[in-house]
């Protein structure tokens, strides 16, 4: 007997997503087994608290298999093509991973530095999009151009070799990519950063990469040329492409829904909540994959050991046990606990740079172009199409 | 007065503790994991607490219930 598809974002049906199927999944009283795009059958869990659990149990449920693999060709089959890659470790090694990570990205202390260059960033790429002529490529000029300057200027990628991101970066997220496709895609970033290592390694300068070789230095287990190569490259692949695609589309959902865009230029200093509001309403629509590691069960349901698990982040954020209203998109809102930047020990290791730059952008655009529009109707709007990174592939706007 | 307790074991370092609740919690310069700052502040910083505690991603913080003499 075969089974349903996995529902999958389907922008030209419902531009701001989840599919509506989703609306009687999550209140069903069992879960749905589901054939996902790569093959693999899967249990999908589509309700607010069924999410929580399921990502925030890391020793039930393993991310071994790779985050994205029930969509992402490249991770069909037991080897991963991203050797040493962290986000589908578990427990301590996954910890210690991230511990050398986390200084870096998510220190408040190193976050307060990061802010003056991101506006920097910002501030340069608004008056550069206002001297061009309309209509104007925002995704590629803009929203891609700012993260890929934020990224690589933390980690110390010079201008020259930015595009050796870009390029791996449409590889790794783009579906149909096969193992062999992406090892050949990753190689010279993976070559590129491992020359960078030892570079940083002689001569340390003031970047996250030489900061992550100083402070592994002094551990038990310091980190390896290899794991610095797999992390910097992770960091910068995820680091420009997710902000700038929930950039770009949020920008159409701000535009599109009544009201909201006017209410963030009225009062600018709602940057940030629009910003989080945003993540909840928009983030991870491909939702994320965990396979059992014993015996257990979900909401009553067993679930043997070795069994994939889909977890539809975006539609547990529309579950009214987070918000009554929560298929409402509300610039004002405070969007608490949500799952748009996952949950459990593998969250978005990114997530307060994301922040940063998001508020940081969203609030120049509302100061400085207030008369931002899309230049296109939304029925009309290119979605990237086979890409697990959700948003349009381009977006002409004028002001 | 509340009571709160970290597990620095499982800590991820994801700063939204220190985010929410700065007066509570801090980080490691060195490795980002959480530093208890007051593990009985008062009463008024119970909403922020509890707002941690949920939207801690590795779920390493607790609110105590209050000691049996106080009940």
């Amino acid at each position: 007997m075969s089974l349903p598809a996995l529902p999958l974002p389907d922008e030209d049906r419902q531009p701001f997503g989840p599919p509506p199927e989703y609306a009687a999944l999550r209140t069903a009283p069992r879960l749905t087994r589901v054939t996902c795009p790569t093959g693999l059958d899967a249990w999908l869990v589509s309700d607010y608290a069924g999410v929580r659990e399921v990502l925030g149990d890391g020793r039930r449920f393993s991310t071994r298999p790779g985050q994205a693999a029930h969509v992402l060709a490249a991770f069909r089959g037991p080897d991963s093509p991203v050797e040493g890659g962290f986000s589908q470790l578990d427990g301590p090694e996954h910890i210690r991973i991230r511990r050398n990570f986390a200084p870096q990205v998510s220190n408040p202390r190193r976050l307060a530095e990061l802010q003056p260059l991101v506006e920097q960033i910002t501030d340069e790429a608004v008056t550069r999009m206002l001297g061009s002529p309309q209509p104007f490529p925002l995704h590629s000029q803009f929203s891609t151009a700012i993260t890929t300057a934020v990224i690589a200027e933390l980690i110390g990628v010079p201008p020259d070799r930015r595009h050796l991101l870009h390029e791996a970066a449409t590889a790794l997220f783009t579906t149909s990519t096969t193992p062999d496709g992406l090892r050949r895609a990753l190689e010279p970033l993976w070559a590129y950063l491992y020359e960078l290592v030892a570079t940083r390694r002689a001569r340390p300068g003031d970047d996250v990469l030489s900061r992550m070789i100083e402070h592994s230095a002094d551990s038990e287990r310091p980190l390896t040329d290899a794991e610095l190569t797999q992390m910097n490259g992770a960091l910068l692949i995820a680091g420009f492409d997710t902000t700038a695609s929930m950039l770009t589309y949020g920008l159409v959902c701000l535009l599109n829904t009544p009201g909201q865009w006017a209410k963030l230029c009225a009062r600018p200093e709602l940057a940030a909540s629009a910003a989080e509001e945003l993540v909840r309403y928009l983030g991870v629509g491909i939702g994320l994959l965990r396979q059992a590691t014993e015996d257990t069960a979900i909401h009553g349901q067993p679930i043997r050991a070795g069994d994939y698990v889909v977890v539809a982040v975006q539609s547990g954020n529309r579950d009214t046990a987070l918000h009554p209203d929560a298929d409402r998109f509300d610039v004002t809102r405070r969007p608490g606990a949500h799952l748009g930047f996952g949950h459990g020990a593998h969250a978005c290791v990114g997530q307060q740079i994301a922040r940063i730059e998001l508020t940081t952008v969203l609030r120049a655009l509302a100061e400085r172009v207030p008369t931002l529009r899309i230049e296109v109707p939304l029925h009309e709007i290119e979605w990237k199409r086979d890409s697990v990174v959700r948003g349009p592939a381009e977006l002409p706007v004028a002001w | 007065m509340i009571r709160v307790a970290t597990d620095r074991d499982r800590c991820i370092g994801s700063g939204m503790c220190v985010l929410i609740a700065p007066a509570v919690f801090d980080q490691d310069p060195d490795d980002a994991v959480v530093v208890l700052l007051d593990e009985s502040p008062p009463e008024t910083a119970r909403p922020a607490v509890e707002q941690a505690v949920d939207r801690c991603p590795a779920a390493v913080i607790r609110l105590l219930p209050e000691p049996a003499d106080r009940v």
